[in-house]
């Protein structure tokens, strides 16, 4: 067991290293800057609460951003470790194919978790000369949002190593998208009058990772705090479904042959 | 010499893509001993199923028939990962990472303490000639650099078998000549090694072993020397004093160049250094040639070796062979 933990840590580490030096992640940086930097111009000239403006166009940024950039950098990771056989030199050296995957989950959710918590950051040092907030739910929504890249990571892990790229980002993109939606996929089935429609969106919702349950920016800044309740359910839900598809993903992993 | 690695009646198909061709067979009951303590070649074509085999024997691909025994245990899911060091064709690695921080990470996943790593990382470095891109980012080394440092991560942690996929692919004469007495280093260490190679003239010089593949089917496996040497031909060399002709039966050197003795008739030829090359193909024809020269007070015999055939020439007459 020790091991195995040396050995996750170790391909954790090398992730890490190799991928906290992409320089997507620098330009999603400047990137973000820009946006905040215009929310601010923006929210100088409208009326309200100016804080609270910048928070929300900040947080939503945060997450499209943390999105894109969790979908691309796992993808191309995984791709460029299968086309420069770097994949091999690692799997050759342990004694099982999931601890390379599990390896490399924790390695981009370090490196993910870490920017988004740097851009939380960026944003509360933005929002700070305008007014105060209501910190502690500003928090609760950050920890939820790092969450969530942590959930698009695991799904874009699943399709990176048992497709090709196109399909990859086709597949992640797609589960990303209608993630969000799966509610009023729910919603829509239990209006139908046909039972095997009802049936197929029931199978939906229950298969499809539901983005929205780990969403706690709308309100955050507005409201003291989430209740502890609701802030334990993101996490665990969080939690679960990562660890439901890093489990598919590893059976999927141990059987494929790599070429 | 006992086998390491024996490998059994091996097949391997692969899915062809396209839905109503089935599976395209790769390798097709293959089956090879790799000896102990030696280097062997394995050698190949393009797409005769060479990286196949190592794929399976690392564990990458499962084969759909077959058996593999390492060291007398049969291997189910790729060899032992403490025990062998694999190079895979052409390897790139991380691009933002320099060498030095690469194989730190994979002599850790190898097992090797931290204590022991860097002299070693920096002896092999020495070794392989890379020290001075020890620190450098892999994305500003050149191909043959990067080459030397995925040759530096199977081999540190000191396997007893070395699995190499085109090592020498990519390298400068010098490079190559360097990997050449790496393997050779390692081989006199004990370790057993298995590679893969287009450059047919170091695998001869570094083989005792040669195993040839083709279309997925192995067509020869055994020693380097009983492949390179021609089973009746023979090459004599003798040198005749004060620069006479060579008196060989009924030779008349100055016209045809070839010699007829009573029992047929061998070439000979004048070589550079002054000495007589007389080539045949008979045993007896070949013992009297030997028998007059040693008779004669003007002649000295120098050498009487088989003919030997380049692993390039051998190569090409197997598979000519083979396809015909």
């Amino acid at each position: 067991m020790k091991k195995a933990m040396y050995q996750i840590f170790e391909i954790a580490h090398l992730t890490f290293s190799d991928a906290i030096r992409n320089r997507i992640s620098y330009g999603v940086f400047v990137f973000l800057i820009i946006i905040i930097t215009t929310s601010i111009a923006l929210a100088s000239v409208t009326m309200g609460r100016t804080e609270l403006m910048i928070l929300d166009l900040g947080l939503g940024a945060i997450s499209i951003l943390g999105n894109l950039m969790a979908i691309v950098i796992t993808i191309q990771t995984l791709q460029q470790e299968k086309e420069n056989r770097t994949l091999y030199v690692l799997i050759t050296r342990l004694d099982g194919r999931w601890k390379y995957l599990l390896g490399k989950f924790c390695g981009l959710a370090a490196v993910l978790g870490l920017q988004i918590i740097a851009m939380c950051a960026l944003l509360a040092l933005s929002i700070l000369p305008f007014g105060d907030i209501y910190w502690l739910s500003f928090i609760q929504a950050s920890i939820a949002t790092v969450i969530e890249i942590w959930l698009v990571i695991a799904i874009a892990m699943l399709f990176a190593q048992s497709s090709s790229l196109f399909l990859a980002i086709l597949f992640t993109v797609s589960v990303d998208i209608t993630g969000r939606f799966t509610s009023v996929i729910q919603q829509f089935g239990e209006q139908a009058s046909s039972t095997a429609l009802r049936g197929l969106t029931e199978t939906m919702f229950y298969i499809l990772p539901n983005l929205e349950a780990v969403n706690l920016r709308n309100g955050a800044g507005y409201i003291e705090s989430f209740p502890a309740a609701q802030f334990a359910n993101v996490i665990m839900y969080g939690a679960s479904e990562i660890a439901f598809l890093l489990f598919i993903g590893m059976i999927i992993f141990e059987r494929r042959n790599l070429s | 010499m006992t086998a390491l690695l024996t490998v059994e009646s091996l097949c391997f198909s692969v899915a062809t893509g396209h839905v109503f061709q089935g599976s395209k067979t790769i390798l097709d009951h293959v089956s090879f001993q790799v000896p102990r303590g030696a280097a062997t070649a394995y050698l190949g074509p393009n797409g005769a199923g060479k990286t196949s085999t190592f794929r399976i024997l690392c564990g990458l691909a499962a084969a759909a028939s077959g058996s593999i025994h390492f060291d007398g245990q049969s291997v189910e899911a790729g060899l032992p990962p403490a025990r062998f060091g694999f190079m895979p064709e052409q390897p790139y690695f991380y691009k933002n990472l320099s060498p030095n921080e690469l194989l730190q990470g994979l002599g850790k996943l190898s097992g090797l303490d931290k204590q022991s790593l860097t002299p070693r990382i920096a002896e092999w470095a020495e070794k392989l000639e890379f020290s001075d891109i020890l620190q450098q980012k892999l994305s500003t080394c050149s191909k043959g650099q990067v080459q030397r440092v995925g040759l530096a991560q199977a081999l540190m942690h000191q396997p007893d078998f070395i699995l190499l996929d085109e090592p020498l692919s990519g390298l400068d004469p010098l490079g190559r000549e360097c990997v050449r007495k790496i393997i050779q280093a390692e081989v006199k260490r004990g370790a057993t090694v298995l590679f893969s190679s287009h450059v047919l003239a170091d695998a001869e010089a570094m083989c005792e072993n040669v195993i040839v593949l083709n279309d997925g089917q192995i067509v020869f496996s055994g020693k380097t020397n009983s492949l390179l040497n021609t089973e009746e031909n023979w090459i004599i060399r003798a040198r005749w004093a004060d620069d006479q002709q060579p008196a060989l039966g009924t030779a008349d050197i100055g016209s045809t160049d070839i010699c007829t003795t009573e029992v047929g008739t061998a070439d000979i030829q004048r070589d550079a250094d002054d000495t007589w090359r007389i080539t045949g193909n008979t045993e007896q024809q070949r013992n009297q040639i030997i028998h007059q020269i040693l008779q004669s007070s003007h002649s000295q015999l120098i050498s009487v070796e088989p003919e030997r055939r380049t692993l390039e020439q051998a190569f090409v007459e197997l598979l000519r062979g083979k396809n015909s």
